[in-house]
């Protein structure tokens, strides 16, 4: 080994890689674990706050397998994930075309425009004492809300993407006579998909949000509920797992959505 | 000129009537159907009633000045710290590559997840609200701050340290004159997480604010009241929002 010089290209890219992707992570990783400890520790030390304790690492890394084996982990995460997912698709289906409508429309953009700001800034759990009225099932309340936080990035990115769009396509595809419907597969779409992504992103970030104080209220399933359900039987390290576990969860779903735009993004330059 | 704002105030009011028409719709299915009249107060016209006393008896205002100073501190708090993290961030590389994965993981735990450990950690619950909004407004500016350092031409710094600038002047003369624009608009995301966050934090453990009427409107059956309330966040909401984009527009140096 004389020195880097000497080494290919390609390996040297691969030790950058497991660098930037491995070793700088758990390094930033272990740095907040070591601060987690440090916290437990200090619980520990202290009189006052040694029932806390169990806020600690150890206890709460004592914690996990036992909730994995029971399956309480799981039966949870399945609970808000049903609710997160079927919130989310009802949120792109309804603001990917309003998003189009508005894009499109310099008059539908200026009627929608005080209104929807409007809706966009009441904040979504206020609305949860109607649409405990209005639906049937707590579930679907919970889903309703989850849509209605999360519709309004999807809305906006698809509209601003769409204003990015430079209209000579629109007319060259015109020109060679595509229809409506292959105007939106052929143009539209492949040109926003980008930013209906990157709204998705936005969306998740704050359906994620919303999901846990949905569920501490009226259902006995899901992220949230497990929370509440740790602090009142006072398993302090069962809540500190769930905390984990939606850390873990929505940085997972965040990875994947960030993948996603990425894959779907044509400027190059971004 | 004149014609375009007329046109803007012509369809912002015909949007806003077209909202109304379908509340007040809404109200008169509720009020038409004996097994939802209980519920017809949500209608605009009950809703227009409670308004005065609300009002008078200074219930809206004290919620709004007590949310409002919650949300004032968590972002402030926020800002302070944030802006610091974003700038570490846009600056080293080394920083940026440790901090990225705790971060990202740290954002994505649902700030409300804090709440049974902040009211065990903070003495008072005010300080627990005001830490579940910090949590949450913290990372958009934090990450705006530091795409807008990434955005920057090196060759300024160049420049500055030839012409013998300071760190410090550096920080002042360059830094945050070009990232304000970023940084506003990290403030508007977190303003908007922090919006959501408030109010289910207000549920629980206090007794006022504006989560705190919503709660009691409902629990007294008051639905007139939590119309009002949802009216009130609202339009307080979308003010706040509007001077954030007014502030972004103003000292964005893209000229678009």
């Amino acid at each position: 080994m004389t020195g880097t010089t000497t080494e290919n290209p390609t390996r040297l890219k691969r030790s950058e890689w497991l660098q930037d992707h491995i070793l700088y992570p758990s390094i930033g990783f272990g740095i907040l674990i070591g601060l987690w400890a440090l916290g437990g520790w200090l619980l520990a030390m202290s009189p006052e706050t040694s029932n806390f304790t169990k806020f600690g690492l150890l206890p709460t890394l004592k914690a996990v397998p036992g909730l994995i084996s029971s399956g309480y982990i799981a039966e949870h995460i399945w609970a808000s994930g049903y609710r997160l997912a079927i919130g989310l698709i009802l949120a792109i289906l309804v603001g990917v075309p309003i998003g189009i409508a508005i894009g499109l429309s310099k008059i539908t953009e200026q009627i929608s425009n005080e209104p929807f700001q409007l809706l966009r800034m009441v904040s979504p759990l206020s609305w949860m004492p109607i649409v405990v009225f209005v639906f049937p099932k707590w579930d679907q309340a919970i889903i309703f809300l989850i849509t209605v936080a999360a519709i309004w990035p999807v809305v906006y990115a698809t509209a601003a993407g769409l204003k990015k769009v430079d209209p000579a396509w629109f007319k060259v595809s015109k020109n060679l006579g595509a229809s409506f419907r292959q105007l939106l597969s052929e143009v539209i779409f492949p040109a926003i998909a980008f930013d209906i992504f990157t709204g998705i992103r936005l969306s998740l970030g704050i359906a994620w949000v919303v999901l846990v104080p949905a569920e501490l209220l009226g259902v006995s399933s899901g992220l949230g509920y497990a929370i509440k359900d740790a602090r009142e039987t006072l398993a302090y390290d069962q809540l500190t797992a769930m905390v984990v576990v939606i850390g873990i969860l929505g940085f997972i779903l965040d990875s994947f959505v960030a993948r996603m735009v990425k894959r779907y993004s044509w400027q190059r330059d971004l | 000129m004149v014609g375009a704002i007329i046109a803007r105030v012509f369809y912002s009011l015909v949007g806003l009537s077209i909202l109304f028409g379908l509340w007040w719709y809404g109200g008169w299915l509720l009020e038409s159907n004996p097994a939802t009249m209980g519920f017809a107060d949500f209608g605009p016209g009950p809703t227009y009633d409670a308004i005065p006393y609300l009002f008078g008896e200074g219930i809206i205002q004290e919620a709004s000045i007590t949310s409002g100073s919650r949300l004032g501190i968590g972002l402030l708090l926020a800002i302070v710290t944030g802006i610091p993290i974003g700038i570490l961030m846009g600056r080293s590389k080394v920083f940026k590559k440790l901090s990225n994965t705790p971060f990202q993981f740290l954002r994505m735990v649902s700030p409300l997840s804090w709440e049974p450990i902040a009211v065990i950690a903070l003495p008072t619950w005010n300080q627990a609200i005001i830490f579940l909004i910090s949590m949450a407004a913290v990372w958009p500016i934090a990450f705006a701050t530091a795409a807008g350092l990434a955005k920057l031409d090196p060759a300024w710094f160049k420049v500055a340290r030839n012409l013998g600038a300071t760190w410090l002047d550096v920080l002042k003369e360059i830094i945050l004159p070009a990232i304000a624009f970023d940084v506003l608009t990290g403030i508007r995301l977190a303003l908007g997480v922090a919006w959501i966050v408030i109010v289910p934090a207000e549920f629980l453990g206090i007794t006022s604010g504006l989560g705190y009427t919503i709660q009691d409107s409902r629990e007294n059956l008051d639905y007139a009241s939590l119309a009002v309330t949802i009216l009130v966040i609202g339009v307080i909401g979308f003010l706040m929002d509007g001077i954030c984009l007014a502030a972004i527009k103003r000292f964005s140096w893209h000229h678009k």
